[in-house]
């Protein structure tokens, strides 16, 4: 079973700060970190990995420092990571970027599931997964919690939905876009992590001409959508006290809650 | 050639690991005032233990400035885990690793660094403190090993360690060069072990006595070799004061940390207290010694690591840091106001643990002589 594993690093949005004039992220300080829902991707690939034996790779663009990501990657158990970095993927929207993602994994070639994050929370699209398998014509299944079986051909995914699940039998190769239910990612090993660190570490970085891409087909240039201005949601916030006992409030609240499908 | 920075990244590991897994925990582990296990355990699949051990031993190929940021970084969420680990890493294990035999090594070593096993390390005595050549406890050679006898105390992890390293006498008539480690698995008949002491700080790192009374050990368990006791000992010393700088560190961020927090939501006169110049005048002495704190441990530990003699930079490093430490946890408690005395809150905690760093590795009143020889005086 050889798995990818696609990994995006983000800034860790528990501490960013919007700057109150323009809108924009503060990004100065703020740490990056493996997009969460990513970390899910990587645990269940390390994990189908140790039973099934194969080889896990995982796959990143980002700018030079998203090699942290990839070292973690390896500390987790990872066997090998690639890293697409040039400036030429800069300002990249998800079409390109997914199309970035595409051509690399052309070029890995052999592998038999992909794995990704639902979304990512800096961006919060949710569109790179399957437009990853569209772009490679793969069947997707998307917000995977659990991974029931899998064959070397097959396997059965069971996904959320708003109101339920879903158990979804699907042809290999494919691709899962998952999400936390699925598992608890391991912390990465010392060992591994500082081998991660290494000049002969089982890294590649790979740029544009690598892959085989006009600069013209990537990044800014080769989106089709431009972000025109980012701004904070001006909420109205207004504050009500519910009143009554305990039991009387709570039945309020209650049904507050659900007339705004809160729940 | 593209590659992450290791000691950014294993800090910025530890680093998560302690604000997802370990401070939302550190209240509720102080208050049990229990061997914290289940983190104990957590920090040994990581194999933090091994980070100053050569991966073909069974380490994990680290060195002592790692150590050191995972020590200042577990201590930045609780003082009492980053102990632990600590005397995990290096005091428990160190002789182990260097004069063990193949087969001791397989059945203690390899376990303790995936947290299997517990380790600890036996020096004080009643009458033997800062004053090492005082030890007593003694170690009589019989036909085929050695019998043991003698009273340790002060054992970090004494009540739940499996397996003990400790400094006997051989010969009283040669003073330090009479002194010798042995290596003392827990189920030794003679071995006994006190209840845990009720403790100021690192309320769950538990400390107690050891009554040795003819514990009988093969020889092999003598660990390093006749008359080096001492002089192994300072071939670490070095290191563990080093290592005490860095959680004096990490209990200082989190002084700071917590102080800016509190400072930006307290408001008393119709302002936060942040804007009070008082209030800034200890934010920036807490931030300045933190900061004069890390460059002074991590030069130590960075002469560790290239093998330069740094006794007196680690020890000003620790003196340093420690003090430093000390002030953390006394101007986070005039920060807090009343609710600094209140136990629900974190700066009681600092106040009392930063306790633990002053004895261990040298009291300052006996690195501050040193440190004046050092110099010249
Ligand atoms: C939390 C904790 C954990 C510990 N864990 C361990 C452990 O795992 N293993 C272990 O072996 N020990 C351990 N110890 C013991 C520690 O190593 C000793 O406390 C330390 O060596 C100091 O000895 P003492 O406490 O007997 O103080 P003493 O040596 O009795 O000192 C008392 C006072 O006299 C001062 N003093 C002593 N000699 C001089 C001198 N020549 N000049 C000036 N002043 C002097 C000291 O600085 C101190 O202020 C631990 C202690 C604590 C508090
Ligand atoms: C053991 C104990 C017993 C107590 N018993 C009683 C009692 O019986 N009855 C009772 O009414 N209260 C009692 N108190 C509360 C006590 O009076 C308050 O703690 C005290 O008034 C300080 O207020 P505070 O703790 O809210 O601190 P805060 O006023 O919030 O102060 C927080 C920090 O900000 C600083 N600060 C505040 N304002 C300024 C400023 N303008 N300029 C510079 N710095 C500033 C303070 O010095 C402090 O460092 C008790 C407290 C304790 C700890």
């Amino acid at each position: 079973m050889d798995i990818i594993v696609l990994v995006k690093q983000v800034p860790d949005t528990t501490e960013v700060k919007l700057d109150p004039k323009t809108g924009n992220l503060i990004r100065e300080g703020v740490e990056s970190i493996i997009n969460p829902d990513d970390l899910h991707a990587l645990e269940a690939a390390v994990d189908l990995q140790e039973t099934h034996g194969g080889k896990v790779t995982a796959l990143s663009m980002g700018p030079p420092q998203a090699i942290d990501a990839i070292s973690e990657a390896l500390g987790m158990g990872v066997h090998e990571g690639i890293l697409l970095t040039d400036k030429a993927f800069g300002g990249a929207d998800t079409w390109a970027t997914s199309f970035t993602l595409g051509k690399a994994i052309e070029k890995i070639e052999e592998y038999d599931l992909i794995l990704c994050g639902r979304q990512a929370i800096d961006g919060d699209t949710a569109q790179i997964g399957p437009q990853v398998a569209d772009y490679l014509n793969i069947p997707q299944v998307s917000y995977v919690c659990e991974i029931e079986t899998i064959e070397e051909d097959a396997l059965v995914a069971k996904t959320r939905l708003e109101d339920g699940f879903e158990r979804i039998h699907c042809g290999l190769p494919a691709l899962l876009t998952v999400i936390g239910e699925l598992n608890t990612p391991r912390y990465p090993l010392m060992g591994r992590a500082l081998d991660a660190c290494k000049e002969k570490a089982p890294i590649k970085v790979w740029n544009a001409a690598d892959i085989g891409v006009q600069t013209s087909q990537v990044g800014l240039e080769g989106s089709l959508t431009h972000v025109i201005k980012t701004f904070a949601p001006k909420f109205k916030r207004e504050t009500e006290m519910l009143e009554g006992d305990t039991r009387e409030m709570v039945g309020d609240l209650m049904g507050r809650l659900k007339e705004n499908r809160l729940i | 050639m593209i590659r992450s920075n290791s000691e950014a990244l294993i800090r910025k590991i530890m680093a998560t690991f302690v604000d997802k897994e370990l401070i939302p925990r550190a209240q509720e582990i102080d208050e049990k005032g229990e061997f914290p296990m289940e983190m104990f355990q957590e920090i040994g699949k990581m194999r933090v233990f091994g980070i100053r051990y050569p991966k073909k031993g069974g380490g994990s190929g680290g060195n002592t400035t790692l150590y050191c940021i995972i020590c200042e970084e577990l201590a930045r969420g609780l003082m009492s885990v980053a102990a632990v680990t600590a005397m995990q890493c290096l005091m428990g294990t160190n002789f182990l690793f260097h004069f063990g035999t193949d087969a001791l090594r397989e059945t203690y070593f390899l376990p303790a660094m995936g947290g299997e096993k517990i380790a600890c390390f036996c020096l004080t005595e009643a009458e033997a403190g800062s004053d090492l050549g005082n030890v007593s406890t003694s170690a009589i050679r019989t036909k085929d090993g050695y019998l043991l006898n003698g009273m340790k105390s002060w054992v970090t992890n004494g009540p739940v360690a499996d397996f003990y390293t400790i400094l006997c006498q051989t010969d009283p008539a040669k003073k330090f060069k009479g002194l010798n480690f042995f290596f003392v698995p827990r189920e030794t008949p003679g071995l006994s072990i006190g209840k845990p002491f009720d403790l100021l700080g690192t309320r769950t790192t538990p400390i107690s006595e050891l009554a040795l009374t003819d514990v009988h050990i093969p020889c092999e368990h003598m660990l390093g070799q006749e008359g080096r006791g001492m002089s192994n000992l300072l071939s670490i010393l070095a290191e563990i004061r080093a290592m005490t700088a860095a959680l004096a560190i990490g209990l200082q961020q989190a002084a700071l940390d917590d102080s800016i927090r509190y400072a930006h939501e307290r408001a008393q006169f119709g302002s936060t207290i942040s804007n009070y110049q008082l209030i800034q005048a200890k934010v920036a002495n807490m931030a300045t010694d933190l900061e004069a704190s890390r460059l002074l441990t991590y030069k130590a530990t960075h002469m560790v690591d290239e093998k330069i003699p740094c006794l007196k930079e680690a020890s000003m490093a620790k003196y340093f840091s420690t003090e430093a430490a000390c002030r953390a946890g006394d101007e986070i408690t005039r920060i807090f106001g009343a609710y600094a005395y209140s136990m629900e809150y974190s700066a009681q905690r600092y106040y009392r643990d930063n306790r633990f760093l002053l004895y261990g590795g040298g009291t300052h009143e006996i690195l501050q002589p040193n440190i004046a020889r050092w110099v010249g005086l």
